[in-house]
């Protein structure tokens, strides 16, 4: 009983309702919140194509967008709140070191995201080059921290040899007013940013250097053990949004305006460019399917950062079990 | 029943007022355990007060809770004293003249009504992500309440008491000294009071916006990793700070208006 109402008074402070909450009903659409870890994005066309070509209806899910910050949706998922959420692989082994039990089951991306960024000026074309710069990131944490420190393992060095400076997300204007030497960011955006507001930059995407376990849809072992079938059908539905997004991502683009307000208004051109981008880092053989080395390659990063002490087991992490 | 006996009885009240004070924490603290224990609830959702106590033993010995704790305290009291400083002189003009109030009050209060967290991103993108823009949002979050006390408490002094002043040919300065400080002062203090506590609020939306050091970072970080003890730790810790802090007013608030105590008796 005591649990029961301490659940449903954490589950009213996180702002959820019980549409959050998996239900089978005869016939009836299970409805689904997704917390996606981020403000809507042209990044999430899959999952409104999904939404809008009716193959999320197909697998009787009806799904809400829950734009929350990333951890909040993984402790969603870690006390069965919520069946799924949209969350970077960092996420999983973090998460399953302080006993959540979430599953990682279906890849979305297949490179790690982030890049580190700087003015040709300062000539940083290799990690090694980073030695002794100042580097701005929007704090010690997620993946843009895990993403900087995994670059630098990669050229042998580590934290000690740099600056780090938490300037929030501010890396643009950081980087263009030179208050930065360099900033670790996501491929896909600042980048974008930085060569449309006419700056020549250098990239160093970590996926070059290190294979990481990167975004992708995560959910408990409580739904796996319980209600597989949902699992297989959304991860089956997003995939196929996926599909649709890589092969046709104009069509993808002119969705996803309903569900992107600034969208309509935006430069096109970036945006267009921001797509092409995310497109380039989902692409694979087998859509969905999760490498073990990427896991074990993240596991390996984050026990030398510090951010797990022990070694965590690799297998429970992630499955691939429920990728047609 | 004497004197004696009357002082007796109230000093005994006073005791057990404050023992009902650890009364009520206990209580609280148990109430939280037995949740924690018998909720069915893990570590990281809520965590005990053992986890909790554990994980701030860990971070007291290994130096982080000491580095982030001095981070935080030192922009708290820069903010606080610089927000203060502005304000109370501010304050002191706007008291004095209704039309600089009239001319100022619609910027004044419409400042209340914009939400730091919301512009704490770009006071750090103007400021920079280090100690200035932390120090800025505690002055400003200061700043508001100690105007308005110090506005109030120097309109607060009779008109009379002015007449005797300048009956006695005193100068502004004495003025000042003798009769609007002391006679402002109380409601100053009410007004430093709120602010102190309040600082405390303004340098962690300032580190939870982007920093490297502070209580804020370490929430930021607890958050990030699941940590959930880390985080009760960090908020437990900017409690004890800002009551440290209000204790501290208070405790000046005390020394400096000892007088009014010799007047009452």
């Amino acid at each position: 009983m005591l649990k029961k109402i301490v659940l449903i008074m954490l589950g009213l402070a996180l702002g959820l309702s019980a549409c959050g909450t998996p239900k089978s009903a005869n016939g009836a659409l299970t409805k689904i919140s997704l917390p996606m870890g981020y403000i809507p994005n042209i990044q999430f066309a899959p999952f409104y194509i999904a939404v809008e070509k009716g193959y999320l209806k197909d697998a009787g899910i009806e799904i809400t967008f829950d734009y929350k910050f990333e951890t909040d949706g993984v402790a969603l998922v870690g006390a069965n709140n919520v069946p799924f959420a949209v969350v970077s692989g960092e996420q999983v082994p973090l998460a399953r070191a302080q006993g959540l039990p979430v599953v990682y089951v279906a890849a979305w991306y297949q490179k790690y995201p982030v890049a580190v960024v700087s003015k040709t000026s300062q000539n940083i074309q290799t990690p090694a080059d980073l030695k002794g710069k100042k580097i701005g990131l929007p704090g010690l944490f997620g993946a843009n921290y895990i993403g900087l420190d995994a670059l630098l393992y990669s050229a042998g060095l580590t934290e000690k040899d740099v600056t780090l400076d938490s300037i929030g997300f501010n890396q643009v204007e950081a980087l263009a007013a030179d208050r930065e030497q360099a900033a670790s960011v996501y491929t896909a955006n600042e980048p974008v940013q930085l060569k449309a507001q006419g700056y020549n930059i250098n990239e160093l995407q970590v996926a070059d250097y290190v294979k990481l376990a990167s975004n992708g849809i995560i959910t408990n072992e409580k739904t796996i053990a319980e209600n597989p079938n949902l699992v297989r059908n959304f991860v089956k539905a997003f995939l196929h949004g996926l599909s649709d997004t890589i092969a046709n991502p104009d069509e993808a683009y002119t969705i996803s305006i309903k569900y992107v307000d600034t969208l309509a208004g935006a430069d096109q051109k970036v945006q267009k460019e921001i797509l092409a981008r995310s497109i380039d880092e989902w692409k694979t053989d087998r859509l969905g399917i999760s490498d073990p080395q990427a896991w074990q390659n993240m596991n390996d990063t984050l026990l030398k950062m510090g951010s797990i002490t022990k070694p965590l087991d690799v297998s429970k992490m992630f499955t691939n079990n429920f990728i047609p | 029943m004497d004197l004696n006996s009357l002082l007796k009885l109230r000093h005994t009240s006073n005791r057990a007022r404050r023992w009902l004070g650890f009364i009520s924490l206990a209580a609280g603290i148990l109430a939280w355990w037995l949740i924690a224990r018998y909720g069915g609830l893990p570590a990281f959702i809520l965590p005990s007060p053992a986890d909790v106590w554990t994980r701030f033993l860990r971070a007291l010995v290994n130096g982080e809770l000491a580095r982030h704790t001095g981070a935080t305290l030192l922009e708290v009291s820069l903010g606080l004293f610089s927000g203060a400083i502005f304000a109370t002189m501010l304050g002191y003009v706007l008291a004095k003249s209704r039309m600089l109030e009239q001319i100022l009050s619609p910027y004044l209060v419409a400042s209340q009504a914009v939400p730091l967290v919301a512009i704490a991103p770009l006071l750090v993108l103007w400021f920079g992500p280090g100690i200035f823009s932390k120090i800025l949002i505690c002055g400003l979050i200061v700043f508001f309440p100690v105007l308005v006390n110090t506005v109030v408490g120097i309109r607060a002094v009779p008109p009379a008491y002015y007449d005797l002043m300048r009956s006695l040919h005193a100068s502004r300065g004495q003025i000042l000294r003798y009769l609007e400080i002391p006679a402002a002062l109380p409601i100053f203090f009410g007004g430093l009071r709120i602010g102190a506590t309040l600082s405390v609020i303004g340098a962690v939306v300032g580190e939870l916006v982007g920093a490297n050091t502070g209580l804020g970072v370490l929430i930021n970080i607890g958050r990030g990793t699941f940590d959930t003890p880390m985080v009760f730790v960090a908020v437990f810790t900017l409690v004890a700070l800002a009551l440290f802090l209000y204790g501290l007013v208070a405790w000046f608030e005390r020394r400096l208006l000892n007088w009014q105590e010799h007047i009452h008796q």
